[in-house]
């Protein structure tokens, strides 16, 4: 697994908001990294950081965000690379499926016309016939006839909104993309529909992909390795068939505790006591103490580091490699 | 769309019908009448003002009055003016064409530069440009025209002597062809200023505002990060959606602009609508007033139906049917 080309590294970093009262520590030393033709699943509650963290990928973060650490993508270091590279990275080698799609296109132009914009961006001389032949095959594969080209987007549902911006982030044929809680606003039957869509495109087509999402089941239907994020920390990086199936982390074992199996018996559903903590202030301990119901002393005095299991896990937890 | 505006014509006139009733009976009940005024002051014999009465029809009852009005508009005619004893129509049409040099002027140049410094202001919120525009256009919004107006003359005509401190043309010389429309625009650069400093806040505001809510929009996001360039997105996108409500207000200025604006038009001496409609109202001139309140309640009620159209062409979400 190790010995493939990364696509994508992070190497700690921190992304902080500025704000008149303090700086909010949205994400916190994400060392991460991601190959080819990888599925990596970032799960975690509202707040957590993750849709922080796939934003400051594409520097996409307001003024007020201050990033520190390495992203690498191949050989360009997208924290400190100038605005030309980024402008030409951005939709033809990474490209991302927003949360809100309803309202991720303008809603007094025609579909057709902004993604011919969008297509221009990169392919200025493109004509409009050659941007539409091209939609047309991404569309089919999301199950989209193509006369939604020349419709508005108040004139289509939440899921085909959903549909075109995946259809939409594929245009360039880019190597990474992101997708951003990209099923959360839609009704279960249609989030099954667009998640197998999306399973195609990675089988199919190859996409190396990220999904953000605060949804487990979702990270297990369609990713091979998941990142656990709480208060801005990768508590738990790995393969989905272990970190699911046996988490390490206290944090995974109380999210996955918190939804409902459908196969194997019932059982009252756990949650999680407690809340985020406030993240403008500085933990002392693991930021997880609060909550945790494992916590032993060393927890309340200093924030675990990454450790490696050995078994392709990253935890962050002092329980690893002590007295488990 | 054609139901639509069949329905849509077919309540502006009702509108206007219900306007030109109330307004005829308001008229009529107000204090006061055109008679004892034609009759003068001092020692108006009975028996001159009980033969006008009869004339203008006055000695009847008031619906009888407003039935004769409703068959001699049907006639197309707005009727005659009592205290200026000439027809109301051309009464209007000589006045029509200078309000709308004033008004017409004033409101584009109101709608264009209040929205570029709206824009302006928008491209760096909090900055140095953005407080001195907003707090100049607080001060403007809260200046009242008449005021306005009047300052100007104090500065650029009594003092600086740059431009004449009032009337539309010079009274003295008789200019002809070129010299004549120089003399007017002349005359113009006052009033017209003060009219479009008063108006320009309006449209400073709401273009401001409505351009904050739309920088925050989703798509933003979403063409940033396909690489789109940021000044292509505001032009193409924030500015067709940030400039809706401009349109509706701009549309409503238009209704009113043949009404013209009294206040103004007096300061300056301006022989505008504005001014007519003064003099009909003190003179309880019933058929001007009248004449002048339909051409007003027409425009208002044919620019509506237009402001509703033209929306609907400029926003694809609001379809008639």
């Amino acid at each position: 697994m190790g010995e493939k080309q990364n696509l994508l590294s992070l190497e700690d970093v921190c992304i902080g908001y500025e704000t008149p009262t303090g700086t909010v520590r949205a994400v916190v030393n994400a060392t991460l990294s991601l190959s080819a033709g990888d599925t990596l699943g970032i799960v975690g509650e509202s707040g957590s950081g993750k849709s922080t963290l796939a934003h400051g990928i594409l520097r996409l973060l307001p003024k007020t965000a201050v990033v520190t650490g390495r992203m690498m993508f191949q050989d360009v270091d997208l924290l400190r690379c100038d605005a030309k590279t980024l402008k030409d990275l951005r939709w033809k080698d990474i490209a991302v499926v927003f949360q809100k799609s309803m309202n991720s296109l303008s809603p007094v132009h025609k579909v057709g016309e902004q993604i011919v914009d969008i297509y221009r961006v990169h392919v200025p001389q493109a004509t409009k016939e050659e941007v539409y032949d091209r939609m047309r095959h991404l569309l089919s594969v999301v199950n989209l006839p193509d006369r939604v080209l020349d419709l508005y987007p108040h004139q289509l549902s939440g899921g085909m909104l959903q549909r075109i911006s995946i259809s939409l982030s594929l245009i360039h044929q880019p190597k990474l993309v992101i997708f951003d809680e990209a099923t959360t606003a839609l009704d279960v039957v249609t989030q099954g529909q667009v998640l197998s869509e999306i399973r195609r495109l990675q089988s199919e087509m190859h996409v190396t992909s990220i999904l953000i999402t605060h949804d487990v089941s979702v990270v297990a239907e369609t990713c091979r390795r998941v990142a656990v994020m709480y208060a801005g920390h990768l508590m738990e990086v790995g393969p989905v068939d272990q970190v699911l199936v046996s988490p390490r982390h206290p944090y995974t074992q109380g999210l996955l505790a918190s939804f409902p199996s459908l196969s194997g018996a019932r059982r009252r559903l756990r949650g999680i006591p407690g809340t985020l903590p406030d993240l403008k202030a500085e933990p002392k301990g693991c930021v997880f103490a609060p909550r945790c119901p494992k916590a032993f002393d060393r927890c309340h005095e200093s924030m675990p580091p990454a450790v490696d299991t050995g078994t392709g896990c990253t935890v962050k937890c002092h329980l690893e490699g002590s007295e488990r | 769309m054609g139901r639509y505006l069949g329905k849509r014509s077919l309540t502006g006139l009702l509108t206007v019908i219900v306007v030109l009733v109330l307004n005829f009976f308001l008229i009529h009940l107000a204090p006061g009448d055109p008679i004892t005024i034609l009759a003068g002051m001092d020692n108006p014999s009975q028996e001159l003002i009980d033969i006008t009465k009869a004339k203008y029809g006055l000695d009847k009852p008031i619906y009888v009055q407003l039935w004769t009005y409703i068959k001699t508009l049907l006639k197309g005619d707005l009727g005659h003016s009592i205290i200026q004893a000439r027809p109301v129509s051309q009464l209007i049409m000589e006045r029509l064409g200078n309000t709308l040099l004033l008004t017409l002027t004033s409101a584009v140049l109101a709608l264009v530069i209040g929205t570029a410094l709206g824009i302006a202001a928008s491209r760096k919120p909090g900055s140095a440009l953005d407080n001195v525009l907003s707090l100049i256009a607080y001060v403007l919004y809260s200046m009242p025209g008449f005021w306005l107006g009047l300052m100007l003359i104090l500065l650029f005509s009594s003092t600086l002597r740059l431009f004449p401190t009032s009337g539309m043309v010079d009274a003295r010389a008789s200019y002809t062809g070129i010299a004549y429309v120089l003399d007017v625009l002349k005359h113009m650069v006052l009033p017209v200023g003060t009219l479009t400093l008063i108006g320009i806040p309006g449209y400073f505001r709401i273009t401001k505002a409505s351009l904050a809510q739309v920088l925050k929009d989703d798509y933003n996001t979403l063409f940033l990060a396909a690489g789109m360039d940021e000044k292509k997105i505001f032009r193409k996108y924030c500015f067709r959606n940030a400039i809706l409500p401009t349109i509706t207000t701009f549309g409503m200025r238009l209704a009113y602009v043949i009404a013209g604006s009294a206040t103004v038009e007096i300061v300056f001496a301006w022989p505008g609508m504005g001014r007519l409609v003064m003099s009909a109202i003190n003179t309880r001139d019933y058929p001007l007033l009248m004449g002048v309140y339909l051409v007003t309640s027409v425009s208002v009620a044919v620019w509506m139906i237009l402001v509703d159209i033209f929306y609907a062409i400029a926003d694809p979400r609001i379809r008639y049917s």
